[in-house]
């Protein structure tokens, strides 16, 4: 209370000044209306008036100004914290106060103080109310949200978490994530794989999965979910991972049934080839030195035709692996004259029994090259393919490889038989398309060349042909050198790249090499 | 005929179709290999478990339990402490492309059947298993 014992003395100082001023004057007035000027009558009287008139008029003007002062500067202090005036008043500077200093500084600070300590509850205030809808908006997203801290534990379920995973919220939080659902991803790209090549290197990270498998408290079944994951290293919370959960179940259900029928059937016809040619084998070791020429020959008509069967199941299926967008290739780097020796090696059974003789001519210190062996293998295995069939009598099939001028290496083959018509070249790796002059004379179903396309196109090479009716065809494709499918993938030392029939998808090794 | 590739080499082959098994032993047994079948997942686990095998011969759809489990189950060290066998899938069955590429990782080669004859099989063996 001293600042205020202090104010009132001041202001009783002040009071009595002002007081003694309007006495003075007063007096000093009388005193030069009766004693200097000397006045008397009706003027004496007015003389004598002047000086309260004046005083009346200035006394309450004084005290206002002066005495109202240290209101003034609280006022302005006030203004100054209101939030609807805050940005137009100024601090108020009570070190220019006359009087009543000590009091107003100390009631200003505590106006300060008492300011700050609202404005603090508001901030809390809003915060809570911020909480109260993230959490609404958390609890109404249709999906399971599940929030992770830096030791992968769960410190966050939504209550959607509990209806799809079988699992209360109660259960979940607390529990290291990996403990809490039974996850299977298709690959080696996991969520802990994630979180361990984030985790210290990255402050944000973002990253998804598909067809990720949760299996269910006593259940046989597994929902699939594609899973997303948010990763923020300075989350005040300790809210580090997000992820949230998307039910593709019935979707990827239906993919797979769609799916599974062609490889339902593919395993079906599989079978019985992998027994004739089984047997095949047995008689053409056991029978084969005493048969006579005639047998001898049918008994490799009868493994071509076997082996040819053979390919094209494998045609069906990776036509509909690129109709289903599921054809991934897995680029190695490859020795290509090796790859293209092992596929003349296999064909020349099914040439020679047409009488066909397949000749190479491989250039001499090629680049190894980027490609998907098992894949490679068909495109040239269609277009040798194709060429036999074709041949029509001709005795001879150019396999050649070379390094072209774009620095591509390119391989042809080259037939000299029945050739394609201009008018239908341009469709020739159209999906079901055939030579329609041809169909009756030879068997088909027009799938091998879309397929190559597709995979060649795939390796980011090309395939084209040249033809003439009656002189033959040479069908020719481009695959990249290993050094600049790297450059090309920006794959940094990685030795192996995954495409699939459409173009990129990623680029990691799913392989241990 | 060609010689004994691998005298005494011990193969399991787990394999439901009983007329491909019977191929497989037929040529294997003739390189010098000797050979094992089992026709359902669950008797060849416990076979791989208990007998020392040098090659594992696993088809994928098996009964009892599928291929991709008993590959599994012989790849985990808490399940199986002691595998020294190689193990190489021979299937007919298509598998979406990363899941192959996972299963090859598992195992130690990757074949399909109706691609490759018994004595392509035992070529490739004796190459694995160089």
């Amino acid at each position: 209370m001293g600042y205020f014992d202090a104010f009132i003395r001041q202001f009783r100082a002040r009071l009595f000044l002002i007081i003694l001023v309007n006495n003075a004057l007063i007096v000093a007035d009388w005193y030069i209306v009766d004693q200097v000027v000397k006045l008397t009558g009706v003027w004496a009287l007015v003389a004598l008036l002047a000086a309260p008139v004046l005083t009346i008029g200035l006394i309450p003007w004084l005290s206002a100004n002066t005495l109202t002062q240290p209101t003034k500067f609280i006022w302005q202090a006030i203004l100054h914290i209101a939030p609807t005036t805050a940005s137009s008043v100024t601090a108020p500077k009570p070190e220019q106060l006359t009087f009543g200093r000590d009091l107003v500084m100390n009631l200003i600070n505590q106006l300060y103080q008492l300011a700050s300590v609202i404005h603090g509850l508001e901030q809390t205030n809003a915060r809570a109310a911020q909480d109260l809808s993230v959490n609404f908006v958390a609890q109404s997203l249709p999906l399971p949200l599940i929030v992770l801290d830096s030791e992968d534990k769960i410190v966050y379920a939504n209550e959607v978490t509990e209806r799809y995973l079988g699992k209360t919220v109660a259960d979940l939080t607390g529990q290291n994530v990996y403990t809490a659902l039974d996850m299977s991803f298709v690959s080696d790209d996991t969520l802990s794989s994630w979180l361990k090549s984030t985790k210290g290197k990255a402050v944000t990270a973002d990253h998804k999965w598909e067809r990720v498998r949760i299996g269910l408290p006593g259940q046989n079944d597994s929902l699939q979910f594609d899973l997303a994951g948010h990763y923020n290293q300075d989350n005040s919370l300790g809210y580090e991972t997000m992820l949230v959960l998307f039910d593709h179940t019935e979707v990827y259900a239906q993919d797979d049934q769609a799916m599974s029928f062609v490889a339902l059937s593919v395993h079906e016809l599989r079978t019985p080839l992998t027994l004739l040619r089984g047997y095949i084998e047995v008689f053409d070791e056991e029978l084969g030195p005493n048969l006579n020429t005639e047998l001898k020959e049918f008994m490799k008509k009868m493994d071509a035709s076997a082996q040819q069967l053979a390919g094209f199941v494998d045609n069906i299926l990776n036509v509909a692996k690129i109709e289903d967008n599921q054809l991934t290739l897995q680029l190695h780097e490859e020795n290509w004259p090796a790859v293209v020796k092992n596929v003349v090696r296999d064909l020349s059974l099914r040439a020679g029994v047409r009488g066909i003789t397949i000749k190479t001519d491989i250039a001499k210190d090629l680049p190894t090259v980027g490609v998907d062996r098992y894949s490679i293998y068909e495109v040239l295995a269609n277009l040798l393919d194709n060429a036999i069939k074709y041949s029509k009598g001709t005795n001879e099939i150019y396999v050649t490889a070379s390094l072209n001028k774009d620095g591509l290496v390119e391989t042809s083959v080259k037939d000299f038989g029945l050739g394609i018509d201009t008018s239908i070249l341009p469709h020739i790796f159209d999906k079901f398309y055939r030579n329609h002059r041809n169909r009756a004379q030879i068997g088909g179903t027009g799938l091998g060349l879309y397929l190559s396309k597709a995979i060649v196109d795939a390796h980011g090479g090309q395939i084209s042909v040249i033809s003439k009716v009656d002189e033959g065809s040479t069908f020719s494709f481009t695959v990249l050198p290993f050094s600049q499918l790297q450059d090309a993938g920006k794959t940094a030392g990685n030795p192996s790249i995954t495409r699939n029939a459409h173009g990129w998808i990623k680029n990691h090794s799913l392989y241990r090499d | 005929m060609e010689p004994a590739a691998a005298p005494g080499k011990r193969v399991l082959c787990i394999e439901d179709e009983h007329f491909i098994s019977e191929l497989y032993a037929r040529a294997l047994t003739r390189a010098g290999y000797q050979v094992d079948v089992q026709l359902d997942g669950q008797k060849g686990l416990a076979a791989a478990q208990t007998d020392q095998y040098d090659i594992i011969l696993l088809d994928l759809m098996i009964p009892n339990i599928t291929g991709i489990e008993v590959l599994r189950t012989l790849r985990d060290p808490r399940l199986t402490p002691k595998m020294h066998a190689k193990i190489i899938i021979t299937t007919n069955l298509e598998q979406r492309d990363d899941v192959r590429a996972d299963i090859e990782q598992q195992a130690d080669g990757y074949l399909v059947k109706a691609e490759i004859t018994p004595h392509e099989l035992v070529d490739f063996l004796s190459h694995i298993d160089a």
